[in-house]
């Protein structure tokens, strides 16, 4: 019997060192968040294994996005971590700085795909001449709302605000018609993270013109009537008529709380990214998924501030994508898997799944005429030509925790707005030195 | 008159290296190394994850202009006080004197009942705090609501209120089994006398129980303040939110190192709170030096 045992444990520990293996890390789980990541992989990833005579394991883990940063970036600053990686884009400049990502130019030039990549899109996926990331999808901003709830309140269909005051005059029907119902959902506050920044934030303060970051001089904006307007936004909303629920931007699961009141019906409208109809409403989603989706979420583009100058719409971009990690034993493989990955019949399987603005026109141009996925064809159509992206330095996280404590201590009452701009001014001066910051009128 | 002792001198040193070691090893030698790390600005990602530089003790005084660090204390002190000195050693002395004397099957089952909130993993109980009482699916508010009253945003509108309860239900039982030990070691003959003359409760408590166990109460104290002190587990239920109501000191630390990733921000901060804790012990131990002369 025990010499069975031994047979057994040899025979195992030969498997392990004979076949080789590479190990991708994504931020999702079968079942929970990013369910479509987790089937796609068990779809195609058997295939590869078979052909290049391998292991190929995914690391599941569907946390919150901060708690997945610090994940990877304590496996590689520990010497580990998977192979790849596919992680956000904006995490780039501060990775690349650090050292945890390895240059991959060289893999790309193997990778056949690489030559359709749009050119905004690779800028998203390099710091300082070199390529860590290859976009794996990007996607842009709007206001969806519950159609049934809006015809219950009476407000006709389809919806188009044109300004500021019209998202709040529609809030106030709803607030009045439907007690019990969350006119808006504008994220506010840390408990969020960057989902407060990107989703609330960043698209209330371009409405209004405004930037955290001055493009022409290459400084940081302490002060501005933009991030004023912004903030007087925030405080109409949640404090001064209650057209949000401040206390659940601060509670503990903020974010997949104000899924599940969206799920429920409880909010009307809730300013989001692609992903969110993508994946968190999709049909198939356990969590929060609308079987009948399409007939009753529907989404209008983000209007700007409504004063002369400021833009029709707004919307900002993200992305995310695959990194390879320095520790890896084995780049060549790497690279034949992620090559791979990136064939546009496997690409196409993951569209069907989750549909998602793609980063490369070869795939842009089948997703549109094979799949016609409607959401996606018509907001990339009409959004994708007021889009922008973050100014992606490595002290951006920081910059935007200070943005993200700017909404919170409004929304919560703690200060004025004048009170959390003035701290706001010193902190992000006190991070990026006095030379680096500058007021805009 | 000399002391004879059991083993000689060599023999002590000799048998206690191992314990140095051990100790030097997992204690010694890491404060000294937060310490070092506490005077650079190392970061966990950007150029100073690779390059740190020395700043001295610039991160010290940043940390003693931070609002958030005084927030943070003034948390840590009102847990502390709230939920280890007046929650657990108060609620744990109030049964360990009712199940005194009385029968054993009595103290059996209170002590078991108080034990296991004391030995389940710290997640199950954050889970099964949160489960009683969310606000939307909460136990209590469901209960409430049945009885015909509001629901009430536990973790919202009485934040400290709910980690000073979850960690008095949660530790209680330490301070119980002290206590009830300690009194067991009060001469019957004491409380009988005083039951014969008819003495008040009170007075029996303060006269005889109090002087008796003091020193019981000190080392409870003493440890108790320390573990509060440096608990972490209310995390689990509130994130240290709403709006950082529920940041204690620990949570400020994780929040700077692992979150931000300001390793030497999180480490200088990590060395004050050290430093804190040696004066809270220093603070007990010279107080029951004094009680004793």
């Amino acid at each position: 019997m025990k010499r069975w045992i031994c047979l057994l444990i040899v025979l195992l520990l030969a498997i392990f060192v004979v076949a080789e293996k590479i190990s991708i890390i994504a931020n999702a789980i079968k079942g929970g968040k990013n369910t479509q990541v987790v089937e796609w992989f068990e779809k195609f990833l058997p295939d590869i294994e078979k052909e290049l005579g391998i292991q190929v394991e995914l690391i599941q883990t569907g946390i919150k996005d901060e708690d997945f940063k610090a994940r990877i970036v304590l496996d590689i600053k520990g010497g580990g971590g998977a192979d790849i990686l596919w992680i956000d884009g904006f995490w780039v400049p501060e990775f690349a700085e650090a050292g945890y990502l390895r240059p991959i130019d060289d893999i790309l030039e193997t990778v056949p795909a690489w030559k359709y990549y749009y050119d905004s899109m690779k800028a998203m996926g390099s710091y300082k001449g070199k390529t860590y990331l290859v976009p794996a999808s990007t996607d842009v901003r709007m206001i969806y709302y519950n159609k049934e709830l809006f015809k219950k309140a009476g407000i006709p269909l389809p919806w188009q605000p044109k300004n500021w005051e019209d998202i709040i005059k529609t809030a106030r029907i709803i607030k009045e018609k439907l007690p019990g119902v969350i006119p808006l959902q504008i994220n506010a506050g840390t408990e969020m993270g960057e989902a407060t920044t990107m989703q609330g934030f960043f698209m209330v303060l371009l409405g209004a013109g405004g930037n955290l970051y001055d493009w022409e001089t290459g400084k940081w904006i302490v002060n501005s009537s933009a991030l004023r307007d912004t903030l007087n936004f925030y405080k109409q909303i949640y404090v001064d008529e209650k057209l949000g629920d401040a206390e659940l931007q601060v509670s503990p699961g903020a974010r997949e709380k104000t899924f599940d009141l969206f799920r429920q019906e409880k909010i009307a409208m809730y300013v989001e990214g692609t992903w969110m109809y993508t994946s968190v409403l999709n049909p198939n989603n356990p969590s929060w998924g609308f079987p009948d989706r399409d007939e009753r979420i529907g989404w209008a583009a983000m209007p700007g501030r409504g004063k002369p100058g400021d833009p029709e719409f707004v919307s900002i971009s993200g992305g995310t994508g695959f990194a390879v990690n320095p520790n890896t034993k084995n780049p060549k493989l790497v690279a034949e898997v992620l090559k791979r990955i990136l064939y546009v019949e496997p690409q196409l399987s993951y569209f069907t799944l989750k549909p998602f603005v793609s980063p490369r026109s070869d795939l842009a141009d089948s997703c549109w005429t094979v799949n016609k996925d409607r959401f996606i064809a018509e907001t990339s159509r009409v959004l994708v030509k007021y889009t922008t992206f973050r100014p992606a330095f490595p002290v951006y996280p920081e910059i935007s925790f200070q943005a993200q404590l700017l909404t919170e201590r409004v929304v919560t009452k703690q200060m004025t707005v004048e009170q959390a701009l003035k701290e706001f001014a010193t902190e992000v001066t006190h991070i990026v030195g006095k030379q680096n910051v500058i007021e805009k009128p | 008159m000399q002391k004879k002792y059991l083993i000689g001198k060599k023999a002590v040193v000799l048998l206690l290296i191992p314990a140095l070691i051990l100790i030097s090893v997992f204690l010694i030698f890491p404060a000294i190394w937060v310490l070092k790390l506490g005077m650079t600005n190392e970061t966990l990602t950007g150029i100073k994850a690779r390059e740190p530089d020395f700043v001295g003790f610039e991160n010290f005084s940043r940390v003693f202009s931070d609002r958030f660090f005084y927030n943070a204390l003034k948390i840590s002190l009102l847990f502390v006080f709230g939920s280890a000195i007046v929650g657990q050693a108060g609620l744990g002395m109030i049964l360990a004197l009712l199940t005194y004397r009385r029968s054993r099957r009595l103290k059996t089952i209170v002590q078991s009942i108080v034990i296991l909130a004391w030995i389940i993993p710290e997640v199950v109980v954050a889970y099964l705090w949160i489960a009683f009482l969310d606000k939307d699916f909460g136990t209590l508010n469901v209960t409430l609501s049945w009885l015909g009253f509001e629901k009430i945003n536990w973790f919202y509108n009485h934040p400290i209120l709910t980690i000073v309860l979850f960690n008095t239900w949660r530790g209680t039982a330490y301070s119980m089994l002290l206590f009830s030990a300690a009194l067991e070691t009060i001469p019957p003959s004491y409380l009988e006398t005083a039951d014969i003359i008819g003495t008040t409760s009170w007075r029996k408590f303060k006269d005889i129980v109090l002087p008796n166990i003091k020193g019981y109460i000190f080392t409870d104290f003493i440890l108790i303040t320390l573990w509060t002190f440096n608990v972490f587990t209310p995390y689990l239920l509130t994130g240290g939110g709403p709006s950082f109501k529920t940041e204690l000191l620990p949570i400020y630390i994780y929040r700077n190192a692992f979150k931000y990733f300001k390793i030497g921000y999180g480490s200088a901060i990590s060395t004050i709170v050290l430093l804190i804790n040696l004066l809270l012990a220093i603070f007990y131990i010279t107080l029951s030096r004094r009680k004793k002369t």
